[in-house]
């Protein structure tokens, strides 16, 4: 059993967004430590990671609203903080918190207000949005709860149609239905407009169905970053019987990034091709008599738990890319 | 309220087949039921990636797909439809094929061999059992009946 050598680089020309070793500190705590992150163009790319890995940090230097201690991140090619302009024009962003500097306008107002400095708002398109969101556009802003605050960000977001949307939380705070209507509406959304997306989450189950990109967040990097067909392509979850006892993974080479054992039965998650790794179990005496693909958030799942156990086995000699 | 779309398609997150391969297989069964007709048209990829709240990309790849197979065809800037030439019978045993697939998938995984499994379908459908599961059950056993695809 070896540790498994997740992708954590993708092969793409010229992403929408990328990262370069950044760097963020907050006093002593490093909420970034070397994030190379890569978004292609037309991606809808999920971010995941537990609370505190850096996820909403990452967003926010992105748009320029935290500046980083090291490292480069660009946007469309150009750096958000020599260019915060012209980066913003182009995203559309539903942040965490609700900010409350807009306090006491009324939703209709704050509206009209982004619109103004949008010059390409639809005012067509965020009509039908207030709309089907049934957005309470007469009531006071810092009077909204949760859920109503984020479908008024999901108006301001989408209505001027930006090439890229960058989505923190976009389903928190709404009740079953309104998730999947925002989640109908993200969708009708990318059919209509060309859009590059980069959603943070720790709901993977609801990015299920619209992922295509994988990144998985840990201490303020990437422990694995990949499209989504290589995860179903390379890691499957394998139920085996060893009819001898014998553990059919000590020793094989295999990538195992979870295991589970119930008497004779055992459940390994492995990263690697399917035939080989079936090759393998079964020349080690066990019985495979499961090979399936995960879910995304399986996978996510699995992932962030490899880590930590790997993190832990490995911690008194750093990888390459920790020092 | 008008239905959203004009075929009941229906997929599962947790299912092992990748949503795209999902969507073939409902539009499949939507066609080998009688629920879609020869020169129907399909929903279009915005109204089926809205419904179900799935990446537009997955949907215009479940139809790429169909449309490869023969299925269904294209027009351009009128939306894809179903081929009035399509095979239906071959479709149905393409299906039955599937289902015999998942089941038989399932008796491995709890460790049933092939014969064990067609003895006991054989058992339930001739008057056993009975229920819910006997239809699927029924169909599952079609391969071994029609040989012709094995």
């Amino acid at each position: 059993m070896i540790r498994p050598t997740m992708p954590v680089r993708l092969d793409v020309e010229s992403p929408v967004v990328e990262t370069t070793g950044l760097v963020k500190r907050f006093g002593e705590t490093a909420a970034l430590s070397g994030l190379d992150l890569q978004v292609p163009e037309g991606a809808v790319y999920v971010l995941v990671g537990p609370n505190g890995a850096g996820k909403t940090t990452a967003l926010r230097v992105l748009l320029d609203l935290l500046r980083p201690d090291a490292g480069r991140a660009e946007l469309f090619g150009m750096e958000p903080r020599e260019r915060p302009g012209e980066v913003r024009a182009r995203i559309g962003y539903v942040p965490e918190r609700q900010d409350f500097h807009y306090g006491w306008i009324r939703v209709r107002d704050l509206i009209d207000h982004h619109a103004r400095y949008h010059p390409r708002w639809d005012p067509g398109y965020a009509g039908d949005l207030i709309e089907e969101l049934e957005v309470p556009t007469d009531r006071k802003y810092a009077r909204l709860s949760k859920g109503q605050a984020r479908r008024v960000q999901l108006v301001l977001a989408l209505a001027h149609r930006p090439p890229l949307l960058l989505l923190d939380e976009p389903t928190d705070g709404l009740d079953p239905v309104g998730k999947k209507k925002v989640l109908g509406l993200v969708a009708d959304h990318l059919a209509s407009t060309p859009t590059t997306v980069l959603v943070s989450t720790h709901l993977v189950y609801e990015a299920e169905r619209l992922g295509d990109h994988l990144g998985v967040m840990k201490e303020g990097r990437l422990t694995a970053q990949l499209p989504r067909e290589k995860l179903r392509d390379r890691m499957h979850r394998y139920l085996l019987r060893t009819p001898d006892g014998r553990d059919p993974v000590e020793g094989a080479d295999l990538e195992v990034l979870q295991r589970k054992r119930a008497g004779r039965e055992l459940q390994l998650t492995v990263w690697g091709e399917r035939s080989d790794v079936v090759g393998r179990l079964e020349q080690a005496g066990a019985e495979v008599r499961e090979a399936s693909p995960l879910s995304l958030e399986e996978s996510a799942l699995a992932l962030l738990g490899a880590d930590e156990r790997s993190a832990a086995r490995t911690r008194r000699e750093p990888t390459a890319a920790e020092v | 309220m008008a239905d959203e779309t004009d075929v009941l398609v229906e997929i599962q997150a947790d299912d092992a087949r990748p949503i795209y391969v999902q969507i073939m297989d409902e539009i499949r069964r939507a066609i080998v039921v009688g629920g879609l007709d020869g020169d129907d048209p399909l929903p279009s990829v915005r109204e089926l990636a809205s419904s179900l709240q799935v990446n537009p990309n997955t949907v215009s790849r479940a139809y790429r797909e169909l449309e490869r197979d023969g299925l269904v065809y294209v027009r351009r800037g009128r939306g894809t439809f179903v081929s009035p030439e399509a095979d239906r019978e071959a479709d149905r045993r393409r299906l039955a094929r599937e289902v015999a697939e998942r089941a038989l998938r399932d008796a491995r995984r709890h460790s049933l061999t092939a014969e064990e499994l067609v003895a006991s379908i054989r058992a339930v459908s001739d008057g056993g059992g009975g229920g819910d599961g006997d239809r699927a059950q029924r169909r599952a056993n079609q391969p071994t009946e029609g040989r012709e695809e094995s």
